[in-house]
């Protein structure tokens, strides 16, 4: 799970974007979704985005997260040149250096809660014993533990939102990507899930991404706030 | 990802669709079921063929006959007489020569003789050479004698062993011993039945003549009072040389006297004094006349109705030794046993080498198991085109169920699955439901050869005069090996397209997708 940062000489730089764009579409009615952002986070930040809808801040996060692959530019996540690795180790990265939570839970329907959390640990080559134990165990963290054998239909939308917490931080990756993660839920509950997953990374020494549309929640978590606009950070 | 997580991960999702996942297989099963069946029972039957044949022998005998070649030619030239026109006295000429053909006899190409035979034992994988003689002659016991019909007979001859009332039947093809039947020994004046017993053990004496001609007036006697001794034949040829110079002092007119003596003309070149043979036996035993039921079963005639049987190789000296024109001409027919089916071809192709003819009954044979073959390769693929159709099921199913799991494949691939893994994980589910439904299939048709088997047992055992005892349905372990592989392999292929596409989803895509 956990490995050496195979670039440690750069210091406490977790994230590194130069002049990043992402293009959608064909060459008729190109959607240019990010203009060229450059930025740097530290090891350990807690940084939100904020901006308008469309302005880019999912599109970035799934840059960071490597699901898609930027236009042009230069992107560096926890050692990963993300424009130069192959496709195997892009996912091998997905799996252990960096957790995603999204605004819609991504649980599948199918699996219990513990099979949920799970699933990047099979990915990753876990045993089964192991993986149960730790799988449980960062349920109970979440204070799930009693809730293990329940499938996500059975499950109350902070429930839900709590086991993807557990799922992303499971293999203890570096790096955790937050796409509107209480975008969902009652500001209670959210404030619950948010506690969590705070207490996590402070714990850890993690980093934090977290994009949301809650200036209170964005002020209050992070270190920084990074506002973008029109695909670009707003100074 | 370990190998027990790339096996569980297809696994529970096969489970979760259990409807679906049992439909698809039930394809698989019922094409696993038919070419299980069509190749077991093509196996099966092949295998009860040859060893219904192994035990009747009957495919390792080849009938060897002579063939006929033109008549011998005319001793005298034909000739037209009179005045005609060129073409009409050709045409004449024609029919003449037709004519006088058709009173000839046809004479062998290859004579079947003594060296002809040994070349045939002499053939690798000939096991056995038993020649068809028949013949008659004279049985002459003390100091009576009677004319019978003579045949070669098999030591091993189940039905003739039967027959034996008094001492026994051959040991050997070649000892010098005679079996005769009671009505024989009746004819050579035995008049009790310890006169019967008696005969086994004492000499039988055979007299082979060579007929002096073509139309016996003997036929014409014999019909008359029964029986045909020696001293009769011999008076009778005695007549035959007297009567053209008789024929003035029988008062017959002029016209019908030349008319006889024309008939009794003899050859134009001087005759040979024609040789007979005498042969002395042992009588071995004294056989009854065959029952009707003996007679109704498959018999030989020859064997059934002959008054004198002689082991076969015995036979076939006696008739070698016999007057010249036999011996010239030699046997019409004989049988030849291979040590193997696989051999008889070979040894078909030697013998046919030497110039005669010979046919087996593996021939037909073959032919009938071309059929056989050809409707076992029609069913086989009638159930390769069952599977196709199965694994096109398989394809489509498993593409609707990865267009259904899209958002699914999504989050797999956002917390770290690979595309190798995701293709793998499809693939193997394509694995598991052929493997599953090959399994099954077999296990189908295992089960529904028992009834089957009684179904052909009854049907065999009804029209055939087969006793079955084996299972015509056979699964060795290569027809269960290849009926899984083959599907597994269908079943894979079907799930190539949908694994390929399920790796190829965008994740971010996915996510998205509702
Ligand atoms: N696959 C795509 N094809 C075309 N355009 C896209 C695609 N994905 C995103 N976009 C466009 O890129 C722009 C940025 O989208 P993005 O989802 O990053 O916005 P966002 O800041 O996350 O908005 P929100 O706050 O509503 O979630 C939008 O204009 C969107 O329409
Ligand atoms: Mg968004």
């Amino acid at each position: 799970m956990l490995k050496p940062e195979p670039e440690s000489s750069a210091g406490e730089i977790a994230i590194r974007l130069r002049d990043v764009k992402k293009t959608y579409g064909s060459d008729g009615a190109p959607v240019h979704a990010l203009r060229g952002v450059s930025l740097e986070i530290g090891r350990g930040e807690r940084v939100a985005f904020m901006g308008k809808s469309g302005s880019g801040k999912s599109t970035l996060l799934n840059l960071l997260g490597g699901l898609d692959r930027a236009s042009a530019g230069h992107l560096s996540v926890a050692g990963h040149d993300l424009g130069r690795i192959s496709r195997r180790a892009l996912a091998r990265f997905r799996s252990e250096s960096v957790g995603m939570i999204f605004q819609s839970f991504n649980l599948i329907p199918s699996r219990t809660a513990l099979e949920n959390v799970e699933l990047p640990m099979i990915f990753a080559g876990l045993a089964p014993r192991d993986r149960r134990a730790l799988a449980a165990h960062a349920l109970e963290a979440v204070g799930l533990g009693a809730r293990l054998d329940h499938r996500p239909s059975a499950l109350s939308g902070g429930e839900n939102q709590r086991v993807a917490v557990a799922r992303a931080l499971v293999n203890r990756p570096r790096i955790v990507l937050a796409d509107e993660p209480t975008g969902n839920l009652d500001s209670e509950t959210a404030e619950t899930v948010m506690t969590l997953l705070l207490e996590h990374v402070a714990q850890n020494g993690t980093t934090l991404v977290l994009v949301t549309h809650d200036e209170e929640l964005g002020r209050s978590s992070t270190d920084r706030v990074l506002r973008l606009k029109d695909g670009q950070v707003a100074q | 990802m370990r190998l027990a997580d790339l096996l569980s991960l297809p696994l529970v999702a096969l489970w979760q669709q259990k409807t679906r996942t049992l439909l698809t297989t039930l394809g698989v099963i019922f094409g696993a079921f038919v070419l299980a069946a069509s190749l077991s029972i093509g196996d099966g039957v092949q295998k009860t063929i040859n060893r219904e044949m192994r035990r009747v022998e009957f495919a390792r005998r080849i009938e060897v006959s002579v063939s006929w070649g033109p008549a011998a030619p005319a001793a005298r030239e034909t000739r037209i007489e009179g005045t005609f026109n060129e073409s009409r006295r050709q045409r004449l000429l024609k029919s003449q020569q037709e004519m006088s053909q058709r009173t000839r006899f046809a004479r062998p190409k290859i004579a079947l003789n003594q060296e002809r035979l040994a070349l045939i034992r002499a053939l690798p994988h000939v096991e056995q050479v038993v020649p068809d003689v028949n013949d008659h002659g004279f049985a002459i016991l003390e100091n009576r004698s009677v004319n019978t019909t003579l045949c070669r007979a098999r030591p091993d001859d189940e039905t003739c062993k039967k027959r034996v009332v008094a001492g026994r039947f051959f040991e050997s093809p070649a000892e010098n011993a005679a079996v005769i039947t009671e009505d024989l020994a009746y004819r050579l004046g035995v008049r009790s039945d310890a006169a019967l017993d008696a005969l086994v053990g004492t000499p039988l004496v055979l007299e082979f003549r060579a007929p002096k001609t073509e139309a016996p007036i003997g036929l014409y006697l014999a019909n008359q009072n029964g029986d045909m001794t020696l001293e009769t034949q011999q008076a009778l040829e005695t007549l035959m040389d007297r009567l053209p110079d008789s024929l003035e002092k029988l008062g017959l007119s002029t016209v019908a006297a030349a008319a006889i003596r024309g008939a009794l003309k003899k050859p134009e070149e001087p005759t040979k004094p024609m040789p007979t043979t005498r042969e002395t036996l042992t009588i071995a035993g004294v056989l009854r006349a065959p029952s009707d039921e003996e007679l109704n079963a498959p018999h030989e005639y020859s064997v059934m109705h002959a008054g004198v049987l002689l082991p076969y190789e015995t036979a076939a000296a006696v008739f070698f030794r016999g007057p010249d024109p036999k011996r010239k001409e030699g046997l019409n027919n004989a049988s030849v046993l291979v040590d193997h089916e696989d051999h008889v071809k070979p040894v078909l192709a030697a013998i046919r080498g030497l110039g005669l003819e010979a046919r087996a009954m593996v021939q037909f044979i073959d032919r009938q198991r071309l059929i056989y073959l050809l409707i076992f390769a029609g069913m086989t693929c009638v159930a390769a085109v069952a599977l196709v159709v199965s694994a096109i099921g398989i394809g489509n199913t498993m593409f609707m169920s990865i267009l259904e799991r899209t958002r699914e494949i999504g989050i797999m691939k956002a917390i770290g699955a690979d595309n190798l893994h995701l293709q793998l994980i499809f693939l193997i589910e394509g694995a598991v439901i052929g493997v599953v439904g090959g399994i099954l299939g077999l296990l189908l048709a295992l089960a529904a050869s028992y009834p089957g088997d009684s179904w052909v047992r009854s049907m065999v055992n009804r029209d055939l005069d087969i006793k079955l005892e084996d299972s015509i349905f056979v699964f060795p372990p290569w027809l269960a090996a290849s009926v899984i592989a083959f599907t597994a392999l269908v079943a894979i292929l079907a799930a190539v397209y949908p694994a390929r596409h399920a790796a190829r989803i965008d994740p971010v895509k996915a996510l998205r997708h509702e």
